[in-house]
Order: C-alpha cells, then sequence, then structure tokens
C-alpha cells in the first residue's frame, strides 16, 4: 500500500497541478438525467490525481440538500424528469445548475421523443454550460473553477 | 442467418427453442419485430460463430412463454411487453420492467415475515452513479430479495434508429454506451454489413480489433479501480484510476477521441496508425503494461482489502449459466464463454484462449482476479496487432444479403448481441443486447443472502452499465 501510496504522490508531483488559490468551495451533486455514462466516466476522472479536483475546494455530496451546484448530464429522459425537479427543489439557496456534456445541453441529441422530457434549459435556469461529447476532465475543471473563482455576489469583503 | 428464418407457428415455439438448446445452443436474447399481422417474436441461440434466429408469429396470438424454460429470457419477455406490447401466454406473473407503475407491490416480489423491513435507495444515488433503483428486502443487514427498476434512462435509442438508413442508425448503438460504444458499435456494423452481405477485409478485422482491445484495456482497469472503491480502499482506486487515465489518454492520441467515439463505421473503419505511431503505441502500452502489473501486486499485499473480497456476491456455475451471464463474470462463475474464440470477423484468431480465472469462486474475488487474468491477454493482443501498421480496411460485397443480420462481440463486460432487419434501405428494425442487460438478472440473484454493506462491492465487481440497458 505505501508503494502505492508514493507512486501516487509521484503523479500528482508531474501533474504539475496549478496551485490553490483562495479558500473556497464548491459542493456539487451530479444528477443522471439519461447519459451514456461516458459524462460519468469524464466527472469521475477530475477525482483522479491527474487533476484531483479536491485541491481546489470542488467536491461531490451525496444529498442535493449540502449542494451548491446541481451537475445535470444526459438528454433528461421522461422518467428522469421527477427525480430531477426534486433534486433541484431540495437544494438550498443559492443554487445554481450546470450542464454536463451535449446531451445536457440539448445538442445533438439521440432518442425518441417521445421518451424525452423537455430540455434541460426549460426545465431549469442553467447557469454554467460545459460542452463535449463527453467534455475532458479539464474542461470539467474548467465549467466549475469559473464559478469558484468568481466574485461573490453580494460581494464579500475579504477572500 | 442471412435467409429470412422461417416462421414458426406458436404451437411449436416451446419446441423449437428447446430443440435449439439440446443441440448445444446458448440463448442470447430476444425481441420483438413487425407490427400488425407481421408481428414476429424472435428468439437467438449462439451456435459457436453462427448465431440461430427462431422466428414465431405473433400476429394473430399470444407467443407462449419460455422463461420456465429459459430463465435467461425473463427481461427479454417483460421488455417487449412493456415497450412492444406483447404478451405471453402463460407467464405466472408479468411484472413491470421498463414500465414504471405507481404501485410498488405491482413490481416488487412480496417479502414478509416478522423483521422483515425495505431500503429504498435511488434512482439518484449519492456518488456519480447512473441512475436506478434499487429496492432492498432485508432482516437486519441481511439481504433476503434485491428488487430492481431500470430503465429511469430509456431513451428510445431503438425505436429511434428504426427507419434511418444502416450509416445513420450507427449513432443510437454508439451511444446506447459511452464505455462499450466500440463493442456496441462494431456488434452494430457487423449486423449490418451481415444484412447488406458485405465482407470485411483483412485490415477492417484488425482495425476494429485493436479498437475492442483498447476499449477492454481502459474497462478491465476501471473496474479494478471500482472494486476497491467499492471497499473504500482509496489508494488502490486511486492507483488504478491513474492507469485507466493513461489508458484514455492513449486512446486520445491513437484514436482522437478518450472513449474512441466515432472509431467504427458501417463498412470501414477510420483508425490509421503509421509504422511509428503503432511502435510509439507499443512501447507506452508496455509502460502500462508494467505499472498495472505492479500495482495488481500491492493490492495482493493489501490484507484488509483482500479480507472483504472472498465468498461474497457468490454466483453459482449453475445459476450463471441459468441466468445468462456473459463475459468476465461468468467466465469467474466457471463458465467458459468468450465470443472472441468464435468471431471470423475480428483479428483473434483460432488459437485465442480466454484467460482463465485462478479459481471459479464466483465471488467478488474471483471477478476482480478474472479482470486481473484477462489484463495480459489484452496486453498480448494489442502488442502483437500493432507490430505492423495498422490502416484503414473497409468491407466488399461478396456475402449473401438477406432481411436479417445479427452479430455478437465480446466488450469488456461480455457479449453484446446485435440484430438489425432491413426494410428495403431503411433500418426496420435494431436490437441491441449488451453485456450489462444479460448480466442484470445474475447480479440480482447473488446479491441475495449477503449484507447490504456488501451491495456496493458486489454492484462493483460486476460493474454493470444502466445506459446500455435502458437504451
Ligand atoms: S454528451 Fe456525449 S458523452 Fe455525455 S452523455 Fe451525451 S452522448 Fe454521452
Amino acid at each position: 500500500m505505501f508503494v502505492l501510496l508514493r507512486h501516487l504522490q509521484r503523479v500528482r508531483r508531474e501533474a504539475a497541478l496549478p496551485p490553490r488559490s483562495g479558500a473556497r468551495s464548491l459542493a456539487v451533486r451530479h444528477l443522471d438525467a439519461g447519459s451514456c455514462n461516458a459524462c460519468e466516466h469524464e466527472l469521475t476522472a477530475t477525482a483522479a490525481p491527474q487533476y484531483d479536483l479536491a485541491r481546489f475546494g470542488i467536491g461531490i455530496v451525496a444529498s442535493p440538500r449540502h449542494a451548491d451546484v446541481l451537475l445535470v448530464t444526459g438528454p433528461v429522459t421522461k422518467r428522469m424528469e421527477g427525480p430531477l425537479r426534486r433534486a433541484y427543489e431540495a437544494m438550498p439557496e443559492p443554487r445554481l445548475v450546470a450542464a454536463l456534456g451535449d446531451c445536457a445541453l440539448g445538442c445533438g441529441v439521440l432518442g425518441d421523443r417521445a421518451e424525452l422530457a423537455a430540455p434541460l434549459e426549460e426545465l431549469l435556469p442553467v447557469a454554467i454550460r460545459i460542452p463535449g461529447c463527453p467534455p475532458s476532465p479539464e474542461q470539467i475543471a474548467e465549467g466549475l473553477l469559473t464559478v469558484v473563482r468568481a466574485p461573490l455576489d453580494p460581494p464579500a469583503g475579504r477572500r | 442467418m442471412n435467409s429470412a428464418p422461417p416462421v414458426i407457428a406458436l404451437s411449436a415455439w416451446r419446441e423449437a427453442c428447446l430443440g435449439a438448446l439440446d443441440r448445444g445452443g446458448r440463448f442470447c436474447g430476444a425481441y420483438a419485430s413487425g407490427t400488425g399481422a407481421a408481428r414476429r417474436w424472435n428468439a437467438l441461440f449462439a451456435d459457436g460463430a453462427e448465431t440461430l434466429v427462431l422466428s414465431a408469429d405473433a400476429g394473430a396470438a399470444d407467443p407462449p412463454t419460455i422463461v420456465d424454460l429459459i430463465p435467461a429470457a425473463d427481461w427479454d419477455e417483460r421488455e417487449a411487453h412493456d415497450l412492444r406490447d406483447l404478451r405471453f401466454e402463460g407467464r405466472e406473473s408479468q411484472r413491470p420492467l421498463a414500465t414504471h407503475a405507481p404501485e410498488t407491490a405491482s413490481w416488487t416480489v412480496p417479502v414478509e415475515g416478522r423483521g422483515t423491513h425495505q431500503v429504498v435507495v435511488g434512482p439518484t444515488h449519492a456518488g456519480v452513479i447512473e441512475s436506478g433503483h434499487f429496492r432492498f428486502h432485508v432482516v437486519g443487514e441481511r439481504i433476503l430479495q434485491l428488487d430492481t427498476r431500470l430503465f429511469y434512462k430509456h431513451r428510445g435509442l431503438e425505436r429511434a434508429a428504426e427507419g434511418r438508413s444502416p450509416a445513420a442508425g450507427l449513432a443510437f448503438a454508439a451511444r446506447a454506451c459511452g464505455a462499450g460504444s466500440v463493442t456496441n458499435s462494431v456488434a452494430y456494423a457487423q449486423a449490418c454489413e451481415a444484412a447488406l452481405g458485405l465482407v470485411p477485409s483483412r485490415e477492417l478485422r484488425r482495425g476494429r480489433t485493436v479498437l475492442l482491445e483498447l476499449e477492454r484495456l481502459y474497462n478491465h482497469l476501471n473496474d479494478v479501480a471500482a472494486i476497491c472503491a467499492g471497499v473504500g480502499f482509496a489508494p488502490g482506486n486511486m492507483a488504478f484510476a491513474t492507469l485507466k487515465e493513461r489508458a484514455l489518454r492513449l486512446n486520445c492520441e491513437l484514436a482522437g477521441h478518450r472513449f474512441l467515439f466515432g472509431t467504427v463505421a458501417v463498412g470501414g473503419s477510420v483508425l490509421d496508425l503509421d509504422a511509428a505511431a503503432a511502435g510509439r503505441a507499443r512501447g507506452e502500452l508496455g509502460e502500462l503494461r508494467a505499472d498495472a502489473e505492479a500495482a495488481w501486486r500491492e493490492l495482493a499485499f493489501a490484507a484488509s482489502f483482500q479480507a472483504r473480497l472472498g465468498g461474497v456476491g457468490v454466483l453459482s456455475t449453475e445459476d450463471a449459466s441459468e441466468l445468462g451471464a456473459v463475459g468476465p463474470a461468468a467466465r469467474a462463475s466457471g463458465l467458459h464463454i468468450d465470443t472472441r474464440g468464435t468471431s471470423p470477423g475480428l483479428w483473434y484468431g483460432s488459437a485465442f484462449a480466454p484467460a482463465r480465472p485462478p479459481a471459479a469462486s464466483g465471488d467478488v474475488a474471483a471477478r476482480l482476479e478474472m479482470r486481473a487474468a484477462e489484463l495480459p491477454v489484452t496486453f498480448e493482443l494489442l502488442d502483437d496487432l500493432l507490430s505492423e501498421p495498422v490502416r484503414p480496411g473497409d468491407a466488399a460485397a461478396g456475402g449473401s444479403t438477406g432481411p436479417i443480420g445479427v452479430a455478437r462481440v465480446e466488450g469488456p463486460r461480455g457479449e453484446t448481441v446485435c440484430a438489425v432487419e432491413l426494410e428495403g434501405e431503411h433500418l426496420g428494425r435494431l436490437h441491441l443486447r449488451t453485456a450489462s442487460y444479460a448480466n442484470w438478472p445474475a447480479l440480482v440473484h447473488a446479491a441475495a443472502g449477503n449484507l447490504l454493506p456488501d451491495f456496493p462491492l458486489i454492484n462493483k465487481s460486476f460493474e454493470l452499465c444502466y445506459a446500455c440497458v435502458d437504451r
């Protein structure tokens, strides 16, 4: 195990990630509304040592009640519309919705119209758009980091 | 498989299916096609490199169920009922599969007794996991019965592909599952080529085999990481996630996409590696192999991790066979089926021998070791294939054409079966049955009798996809 840990330390060093900045954080709740699963693979990859999003204060949380951002993948199927709305309703304010991947952005959607609900944009206010099929872990990181780095609203003094 | 199969009368349907089994066939899916008086109920049986298609006339009456003869047909019949409006004569229960009825009792198995209660999970989960709903009937910590409700992600991909050209239909098969995109695309392309009478060239067979093995590589690395995550063993999870990331980057370097999207076409392949690129890839794969083997050795010494794996989530050989399990999960239970050995349209050759599990104990430990045992086979295959350039290939007319084309392709989690029926120039029906679809009933069965906190581990040891089941 210590060999593994030493090895991981080396991977992290070689990844040469930018230094952490500020002391802010973002709690993200993922919701799969009908993806092909590749968006999930890339989102999972952001936790791997080569990306390590946790060091920027970004973490996946287990409940929408703890989340700042609802990160949605997939074209929103009929059967996931209800769970999607309930997850959003359960979130404390202020809350943001992020569309992860072309499916969630409503472009290039494959499927039978009869099985799909409306595009995510029509169901919830989308604030963060991360295009790609699937977006790479770098693109996901970039999309989420814009929120972490955005000036606080209302502007706070320190930080 | 190229002439339309003779239509079997309903009275002879059960007999015909039994006959196919008796002659050594392995049930590998069933689907409804056509409408009105031309409606058919089709069952597929794998027999060596061939796939036998049996077709029943379901135009005027309901076909008799075969689920008592072939338990593996359970989900196929339930799906045909829900999505294609077919009923089955003699089925004791017709619990919904794809239809989400509001009353829980309509789709769960009744479990009663002192102290029994239900633990309900999903459709959304705590981590980055696909959507699906589980209902555990438990006594204390012990799972008595697990009822799953999937199809939350049903996008109607098969129906949406119908009416399109074979070339346009590929996108639907490809996006059924991100992590099995190559497998499903190759199965679809081969099924179309079988119907169109196209014979793949040597280069096409080699190119597709390279892509399939690259897909297997990153998936197997992913699955080892996932099993580590299933018990919360972060160092193992991160070590294999790192290796998987390297495999994805290699995919991107070789084929321009981390998940190899867009690399398969009907009647062709776009993978183009000259000697230098193939040589570089071999070098990188060699390094990856050495590091994967080193990480695997470290896992073997992680006693607290190893102690969690044995005897958990056991799937017996008999149950694996009855339930129609495929892929590493089936092999870990002692079923030696690997479609790679009978794939003349690919580049495995007659000498291909699937890895044998160190112990076919059918538990989490065996499924984990199966992945590790298969990795060297994949590395060897890739090393061999990349010893010369891989050029774009094509498929030329030459075979017999027919209204139905069927193909079976071994993916990371087992066999994908794809059937296409052509109506003139267009797809009349697309049927895609992936390894995850075949293995879900086996996972559900293996979970019963185990402790609830072990379920994530059992689940990860199968690492089934929801997207390609729901389609
Ligand atoms: S955007 Fe692409 S990768 Fe993401 S779920 Fe849709 S098809 Fe899959």
